[in-house]
């Protein structure tokens, strides 16, 4: 089948690239993928296409060449920030549904192919203007965002490159002046987690 | 007494106070056999998460959702369980329980060491405002001993363990042993001042924690990762395996056997002893069993009082130790919740480096020679800290693109969070039964939980929910949020009771000694002796509980009384 979904070449490409995008040993105790949630390479293309205009190359590396659309695309699939979770029923718009799966669940990647078409800065702008004012039909681009910063500042690029990574600081420093030039930690945990 | 037991002691768990309880006894020359249910982690060896960055997990350090969805719902909820640490936590559809009308989430770690592997260290001496709480508002039992019986067993303690904390001086949170307190960032030592300066009865300190400033024998100081539950190669925090076992296995007199689930303790009735515990061995599912002189219970409050409930007998038909009845009864859980979070401007030119092993706390100060609380008779004190919001900020805020990323790059805002832990009243229809309809994988009735938070603790909470907001907007803060329910019961982790002390054995299963009314060599000296909750951390109450039992243990022993 060309144009819908996706053909079992795709997919077998699909995987192997995701596998060796995330580096999964063979050994991973990752739960078995259902295969009518694995990804297909167009989506993985736009996945990373628009982790990109989110995070773009700067001083140092954007999304894309920090392979977050690899983790986009297994988080999706493995339900990180309730992305199996069935919609609640006042979430659903005549926009959303025909992008709902059997189990009432949301497929984020077709869903965001066709909210934003041709993606851009402008385009993708948009829709996130649209989803911050809380307009329905945008709403599914915040988990999508969540899993695109999340992927981003979690790698190595944006953990350590763009942000600061410190393995064993030896020693705490309560004060220490902050510039407009600081870099965060990205393991500072309680920012992380509380913040 | 005939000289043909195993061993002088069984030890049955190797958490927290099991630990304890196996340097004591064998520190005192007895040969001790310590059972522990889980696998054998190796201290430094074991830990094959420690090093890792996030980037060198599948998931990011965030996990399998869906893996967590199927085997770890309850686990999943603690904010110590993620893809670093999730070896350390039970999967609990291996380990099934039953839940009452009221949830409770039972957080359990199997596995040498337990969750003195996973626990949050701070480490706080009651008072006598705390043992003496129910003799004073009529509410359980009293306790049969004050804080000067236990004070140098605190001493002890801290000695061994390492606490560091500031001497501060309350009554409420005597002073301890301490080494060198954690500093204050410039936020919290701003907010301390004001607040004392508005109410000199509220002292917001840095937390006491069983996290080292100094080197100690064999263990180094902390290394301000704060990623203390994957375990530490440094042995910078008290846990099992940094700590008393590596003391108790020097004497040559500690028997170590992992995978061995205890299902029961045997029980002489003509002795009026017990004789020694019976478990299953994982690796092949076999029974075995071993003799000993005494038996000290450290399964963890809730299964410890398992075992008991499992060990009846014809003679001890509703448990062992259990002529009250009580035995199952009386069990708590702090009631806790987010009672605000607050944003504190005015530090916008300062920021940290290091990540602290250890937040701030507001000792108690309700309820104490005045009593001040409304609707409730004891105690609540807050536990949190100053931070600054880091790149998760983003997923809050509009934007994309370059602008958006350099908006991320730096620190955000100081933010302040206090979350209240309150006194949970011991009450009678909170308790653990067995469910023999429903056994698990090892053919052990399942625990059931019956548990539900009354008026006290929802009054208290209430309070402290007015008095946090109160505070921050006194400091100049801008409140978030707030809530004063509490979170889900068990959420605390300070699960407690169920086999509680007392000055008489029609009405409590363990005396002054942490040993059993009618059974003198047998010990419970974990959680489940609590006759009542106070509203600060448990353990090194427990571990000075259980030092002093050991002690007792041993003088028995010597007077040819075990």
């Amino acid at each position: 089948m060309e144009g819908t979904g996706w053909n079992r070449r795709e997919f077998v490409r699909a995987a192997a690239l995701l596998g060796t995008a995330l580096g999964l040993p063979g050994c991973v105790t990752a739960t078995a993928l259902d295969p009518a949630l694995a990804p297909t390479i167009d989506e993985l293309a736009l996945a990373n296409t628009v982790a990109d205009l989110v995070i773009p190359a700067t001083e140092t590396p954007g999304a894309a060449e920090a392979d977050v659309g690899a983790f986009v695309l297994l988080a999706l699939a493995h339900g990180l920030e309730g992305a199996r979770d069935p919609l609640a029923a006042g979430a659903i718009t005549a926009a959303i549904r025909p992008h709902l799966r059997a189990d009432g669940s949301l497929d984020h990647m077709r869903w965001l192919a066709s909210a934003l078409p041709a993606p851009s800065p402008s385009s993708l702008a948009a829709l996130d203007a649209a989803a911050f004012a809380n307009q329905p039909d945008a709403q599914p681009w915040r988990l999508l965002k969540r899993l695109i910063l999340t992927g981003y500042y979690t790698s190595q690029i944006g953990g350590s490159q763009e942000l600061q990574y410190a393995a064993a600081p030896g020693r705490f420093d309560p004060m220490v002046p902050l510039t407009p030039e600081t870099r965060a930690y990205s393991n500072e945990w309680n920012g992380v987690e509380f913040g | 007494m005939e000289e043909d037991f195993d061993f002088d002691a069984i030890v049955v768990g190797s958490g927290i106070t099991g630990g304890w309880s196996a340097k004591q006894l064998t520190e005192a020359g007895l040969k001790v056999l310590m059972l522990e249910r889980g696998p054998d982690i190796p201290h430094r060896s074991g830990y094959t998460t420690e090093m890792k960055a996030p980037w060198d997990m599948p998931f990011r350090g965030k996990g399998d959702a869906q893996l967590y969805a199927e085997q770890y719902p309850v686990q999943r909820l603690n904010r110590h369980f993620t893809e670093f640490t999730q070896d350390h936590f039970v999967n609990d559809a291996e380990n099934p329980y039953q839940q009452g009308e009221g949830a409770f989430d039972w957080f359990r770690s199997y596995q040498l060491g337990g969750r003195s592997l996973t626990w949050g260290r701070q480490s706080y001496r009651w008072s006598d405002y705390d043992f003496g709480a129910n003799a004073r508002d009529g509410h359980g039992t009293d306790w049969p001993i004050r804080y000067a019986d236990l004070a140098p067993w605190y001493d002890l303690v801290e000695d061994f363990i390492g606490v560091s904390g500031s001497l501060e001086g309350l009554p409420q949170l005597p002073d301890g042993h301490f080494q060198p307190p954690m500093a204050l960032n410039p936020v919290e030592s701003a907010v301390r001042e004001r607040i004392s300066a508005r109410w000199p009865e509220r002292r917001l300190m840095i937390g006491r924690t069983a996290n080292l400033t100094q080197a100690k024998e064999g263990r180094v100081p902390c290394q301000y990762r704060s990623i203390c539950a994957r375990g530490c190669s440094f042995g910078a925090y008290f846990s099992t395996q940094s700590s008393t076992l590596p003391a108790a296995q020097a004497t040559g007199n500690l028997t170590l056997v992992t995978d061995a689930v205890v299902e029961k303790v045997d029980y002489d009735p003509v002795a009026g002893r017990v004789t020694g515990v019976r478990w299953i061995d994982r690796s092949d599912m076999s029974r075995k069993s071993a003799s000993a002189r005494m038996v000290f219970l450290n399964a963890g409050s809730f299964n410890s009082v398992h075992l008991l409930l499992n060990s009846a007998s014809e003679d001890q038909p509703h448990g062992l130790a259990n002529r009250s009845g009580v035995l199952g009864q009386y069990i708590m859980d702090h009631a806790s919740t987010l009672s605000v979070a607050a944003l504190i401007p005015g530090f916008e030119q300062v920021t940290t480096f290091g990540n602290r092993p250890t937040g701030t706390v507001i000792a108690r100060y309700r309820n104490m020679d005045v009593m001040d609380g409304v609707g409730h008779t004891r105690g609540y004190s807050f536990q949190g800290g100053a931070l600054q919001s880091a790149w998760v900020r983003g997923m809050r805020e509009p934007g994309v693109g370059a602008d958006f990323k350099q908006g991320l790059r730096g620190p955000g805002p100081w933010r302040m969070v206090l979350v209240a832990f309150a006194d949970c009243m011991p009450r009678a229809s909170n308790r653990l039964t067995l469910d023999r309809a429903n056994v698990d994988a090892n053919g052990l009735p399942q625990l059931k939980i019956d548990f539900a938070f009354g008026a006290e603790e929802l009054a208290a909470l209430a309070q402290a929910k007015a008095d946090a907001a109160e505070m921050m907007a006194h400091v100049g803060g801008q409140v978030l949020m707030g809530f004063d329910r509490p979170g889900t019961a068990g959420s605390a982790i300070h699960e407690m009771g169920g086999a509680r002390m007392g000055h008489d054995p029609a009405t409590s299963v363990l005396n002054r000694w942490s040993q059993a009314h009618d059974i003198p060599n047998l010990f419970v000296t974990d959680g489940a002796q609590m006759a009542s909750s106070a509203c600060q951390n448990p353990s090194l109450t427990y571990m000075a509980l259980t030092a002093r039992a050991a002690e007792h243990a041993v003088e028995l022993l010597r007077e040819g009384q075990l």
